[in-house]
């Protein structure tokens, strides 16, 4: 297992690791979220010895914390990820696993570059700069959740509080737009 | 990162063009754009060039890979080659990426190879 925070907040993520063997990888810049096409947390993707996706961008939970929200019952999703760890029982059928993710539109792309430029800029200490491009890479994906969201905490937005539940609504509005797939 | 895979440039998208490998990896050459044993035909040069510095972001465009310029700052972030993710999403294969763990120590998906890899993205947010 590798886990790959979406997030800046080392020390946070610092916090949630003690005990945990498991390489813990730090991608404040969302390198991976370009890359693998992925729009919001947690994402799981199963892939095998030879480099192969055999489960593409999977929206699974370790717990049931947020099981009111989704539906989701993560021992059922446990139990799959089991079955391939132990005897390579696939989920889908390669047939359905290809396709299964779209491909990030030009917006949700500039989105992310924006993103990484208003990071820098906060960085750099240009609070106006890294909001005006916040803002931009907002507006360019809306309902991205490693957009909007993830920059909350860094523009000073309690990401716990009424912002979430705005954005939850605005997403369901959407149809729920994710690149990947959901359920058990 | 490995294979200048995301880039962050300051002082806008004009660049002079000497310093175009060490930013994108790409150098301009008499027989094109190149990268190694690779060459992409430039059909028209002039389009790359503002007097005589080039346009990165015109280049990464011609290399498949996209990018962003805030004017205010003139920060200039380009992206991945889209041929990575495309390998992902239409050809199931795993595009490789360079990490830094929690000690700030970089780490390759690809030191884990031969392995059943789960790969977790997570947030604190």
């Amino acid at each position: 297992m590798i886990a790959v925070a979406v997030d800046e907040d080392v020390e946070t993520i610092r916090g949630a690791a003690d005990g945990i063997t498991y390489p813990i990888l730090i991608d404040a810049d969302h390198v991976v979220t370009e890359l693998y096409a992925i729009s919001n947390v947690p994402t799981v993707l199963m892939i095998d010895e030879d480099d192969n996706i055999v489960q593409p961008n999977w929206s699974a939970y370790a717990s049931d914390t947020f099981r009111e929200l989704t539906g989701i019952n993560s021992e059922t999703q446990m139990d799959h990820i089991r079955a391939w760890a132990k005897v390579g029982t696939l989920r889908m059928s390669p047939e359905d696993a290809k396709g299964a993710v779209h491909d990030l539109s030009s917006e949700e792309e500039q989105a992310r570059l924006f993103f990484r430029i208003a990071t820098r800029l906060r960085n750099d200490g240009d609070a106006e700069g890294a909001e005006r491009n916040f803002v931009t890479a907002i507006d360019l994906a809306p309902h991205d959740w490693t957009v909007q969201r993830a920059a909350q905490p860094l523009r000073g937005i309690n990401p716990f509080g009424d912002a979430f539940m705005e954005l939850y609504t605005a997403f369901n509005e959407a149809g729920r737009p994710f690149h990947g797939v959901t359920g058990h | 990162m490995a294979n200048n895979d995301i880039v962050m440039l300051e002082g806008g998208p004009l660049i002079d063009p000497a310093a175009l490998e060490d930013a994108l990896g790409w150098a301009l050459k008499p027989e094109g754009l190149c990268k190694d044993d690779t060459c992409v035909i430039v059909h028209d040069r002039a389009a790359l060039m503002s007097g005589d510095r080039v346009d990165v972001t015109a280049v990464a465009s011609l290399i498949d890979r996209p990018a962003a310029h805030d004017a205010t700052s003139d920060l200039v972030a380009i992206g991945a080659p889209r041929d990575l993710r495309r390998a992902a999403i239409n050809d199931m294969r795993a595009p490789d990426f360079t990490l830094p763990d929690l000690d700030g120590l970089p780490m390759n998906f690809s030191d884990h190879r031969s392995k059943k890899r789960l790969l977790v993205a997570f947030s604190s947010w």
